[in-house]
C-alpha cells in the first residue's frame, strides 16, 4: 500500500518519514557507498527540506518497504543541482510536465529477491507498486516523463518490472561505490496497466489521506513517566481544591478527566 | 503580508492579465489569478481576472494571510485540487465571502517551483457540476500547468518582481572570465589573455558560480548565455 506524503501532510507523518530515511540509510549508504549525509541513523539532505512528494511502500505490518522522493524539474533538483555530473555539462531538463524522481529504494534485506513478482514481499511487487504509484500521481498533475537518478541495480529491477527506462539522459557516472545514471521513464496508462498486469496489482494502490492519518499519523501525546503523571496528577486535584468560581472549577474537571482517560488507554 | 499590484507598477500587467483571461477563454474556466511569494520582502504579488469588488473585499479582510488555497498548495508540487482544502475553517470563510461575488469554491491551484527556488502559484475556479468539473481538469492540466511555468517565467523575467534575483550583476573580469571559459580556453590561457594570474581567474569562475546560482562552471556558462551575459560564438 503506498501512502503518498507531500508538504501539505507530511508533519503528520513524522515517524513513517524517520524510518523511509532510515531505509534510505540501509540502502544508499550501506549498500550502495553513496556519499550521502547521515544524521541519527536518517539519510536526509537539502532536498527533502523543499517539500517534495514522497511515495512510501508499507507492507501488511505497517512497516517502510521501498520509496520515491518526487520534485519539480523547474525549480531546484538533483539532476540539475547535485547529479550533473551525469549530464556531461548539458543543461539539466526543466519542464512542467517532466518530474524528477530520486532516492528510488526498496528494501532488499526485508523482501524476497527470488519470489514470483506477485508474491506481495517480492523485490518486483514492491518496485511496481511504487512505480504504478508514481506513475499515477505524475499523470493526474498532467506530468508526462520522469528523469530518474538511479543506479544499475535499479535499472535492472525496473526493466525486470516491465519499466524500463525509454532512453538514458548524459552518461553513466561513478557515484561511491556504484554508477549513477539518470533514465526517462514515460508516465501513461498503458505503462500502468502493463505494470499492473505483471504484477497482478489491480486496486486502487494509494491509501487514502484520511486511512492514512488514522493508521499511521504520530501519536499525539508522548506517554509520561510514572512520576510526571502523579505530578501531574496532584497539581491538578490542587487545582479543582483551589478553583474559586464554575468556571475554574469546570477546566479543572475537565483537564482532570482527560488525564485520566488518556491513563486508562 | 501585503498584496502588491504587479500591474500598478508595470505596463505589462495588463498583459499579463490578458494571459490569464485568453487561458480561461481557451480552458472553460471562470477565473485565474497569478501570485507569487517574494521571500525576500514577505510580499505577495499577482493579478487576477477575478472583479475589482472581490480584490478590494479580499485585500480588505487581509484573506491573503489565511486563505488555504493560497498557502497550502506552495507547500506540494502536484496540483492541488480545492476539494482536499474544503474541510479547512479558513477555506469556508473566505469562500463564504466569495459566493457573494459569484466565485466557485470549485477550482485548483498549481504550484510553480522556480530555478531560484521561488513559489509562485497559478489558481482557476470553474462553476460546474463535479462531473464537469473532473472531466475538464483531466483535458486542461497538462496544458495548465504549461501556461503556469511560462507566465511565472516571464513574469520572473519580467523587469519587476526578482529582477534582481534573475538578473545577478556581474562585474566586467568575471563575464570576461566566463565568455573565455565557454570558449574552451584554459584558465592558464585566459589568464594570459587577460592579463591576471589564472588563481584569479578561478576566483572570478567562481564567483559567477555563486552569482548565478550555479553548482559547476558549465552550469553556470548555460545560466549566463541564457541571461545575455556570455554570447555564442
Amino acid at each position: 500500500m503506498i501512502i503518498s506524503l507531500d508538504g501539505i501532510i507530511a508533519h503528520h507523518f513524522g515517524p513513517l518519514l524517520k524510518q523511509t530515511y532510515a531505509l534510505r540509510t540501509r540502502v544508499f549508504r550501506d549498500r550502495l557507498g553513496w556519499d550521502v549525509d547521515v544524521k541519527d541513523g536518517m539519510e536526509m539532505d537539502v532536498f527533502d527540506t523543499l517539500n517534495p512528494t514522497t511515495l512510501v511502500s508499507v507492507d501488511a505490518s505497517g512497516a517502510v518497504v521501498g520509496s520515491m522522493r518526487i520534485l519539480q524539474t523547474t525549480g531546484h533538483n538533483m539532476l540539475a543541482d547535485v547529479f550533473s555530473a551525469i549530464l556531461q555539462g548539458e543543461p539539466a531538463p526543466r519542464s512542467p510536465l517532466i518530474w524528477e524522481a530520486t532516492r528510488l529504494c526498496v528494501d532488499t534485506d526485508r523482501l524476497n529477491a527470488t519470489g514470483s513478482p506477485r508474491a506481495h514481499n517480492s523485490i518486483s511487487y514492491v518496485t511496481s507498486e511504487v512505480m504504478i504509484a508514481a506513475c499515477e500521481y505524475a499523470m493526474e498533475a498532467g506530468v508526462t516523463d520522469a528523469v530518474a537518478v538511479i543506479d544499475p541495480l535499479m535499472s535492472r529491477e525496473l526493466k525486470r518490472s516491465g519499466n524500463a527506462p525509454y532512453d538514458y539522459l548524459g552518461s553513466p557516472t561513478p557515484m561511491g561505490k556504484v554508477t549513477a545514471m539518470a533514465g526517462l521513464l514515460d508516465c501513461s496508462v498503458e505503462l500502468v496497466n502493463r505494470l499492473r498486469e505483471r504484477s497482478d496489482i489491480n486496486g486502487d494502490v494509494f491509501l487514502s489521506e484520511q486511512d492514512a492519518i488514522t493508521r499511521f499519523s504520530k501519536t499525539a501525546v508522548p506517554a509520561l513517566s510514572s512520576t510526571a503523571q502523579t505530578s501531574l496528577h496532584t497539581y491538578l486535584q490542587e487545582q479543582l481544591a483551589s478553583a474559586e468560581n464554575p468556571r475554574e472549577l469546570r477546566a479543572a474537571l475537565w483537564i482532570l478527566a482527560e488525564l485520566e482517560l488518556a491513563q486508562q488507554s | 503580508m501585503d498584496i502588491v499590484n504587479l500591474g500598478a507598477l508595470e505596463k505589462t500587467e495588463a498583459n499579463f492579465t490578458t494571459f490569464l483571461s485568453d487561458l480561461c477563454d481557451k480552458l472553460e474556466l471562470d477565473f485565474a489569478t497569478y501570485c507569487a511569494v517574494n521571500t525576500v520582502s514577505d510580499q505577495v504579488i499577482g493579478f487576477s481576472t477575478y472583479s475589482d469588488g472581490w480584490k478590494e473585499h479580499y485585500g480588505a479582510q487581509r484573506f491573503q494571510n489565511t486563505d488555504p488555497t493560497l498557502h497550502l498548495p506552495m507547500r506540494s508540487i502536484a496540483p492541488v485540487d480545492w476539494q482536499c482544502l474544503s474541510g479547512h475553517e479558513d477555506f469556508k470563510k473566505v469562500f463564504e465571502h466569495a459566493r457573494d461575488f459569484n466565485i466557485a469554491d470549485q477550482g485548483l491551484s498549481i504550484p510553480i517551483h522556480g530555478p531560484y527556488g521561488e513559489i509562485g502559484l497559478i489558481s482557476v475556479t470553474r462553476d460546474c457540476s463535479s462531473d464537469t468539473w473532473i472531466k475538464l481538469r483531466k483535458n486542461v492540466i497538462s496544458e495548465l500547468q504549461t501556461a503556469a511555468v511560462t507566465l511565472h517565467d516571464t513574469v520572473m523575467q519580467s523587469d519587476s518582481l526578482g529582477y534582481a534575483l534573475r538578473r545577478p550583476h556581474l562585474s566586467s573580469r568575471e563575464c570576461e572570465a566566463l565568455q573565455r571559459t565557454a570558449a574552451g580556453k584554459s584558465q592558464i590561457d585566459i589568464g594570459d589573455i587577460l592579463t591576471i594570474s589564472s588563481r584569479t581567474v578561478e576566483v572570478h569562475v567562481r564567483f559567477v558560480r555563486t552569482k548565478l546560482c550555479a553548482l559547476t562552471t558549465p552550469q553556470a556558462v548555460g545560466r549566463a548565455i541564457t541571461m545575455g551575459f556570455v554570447h555564442p560564438k
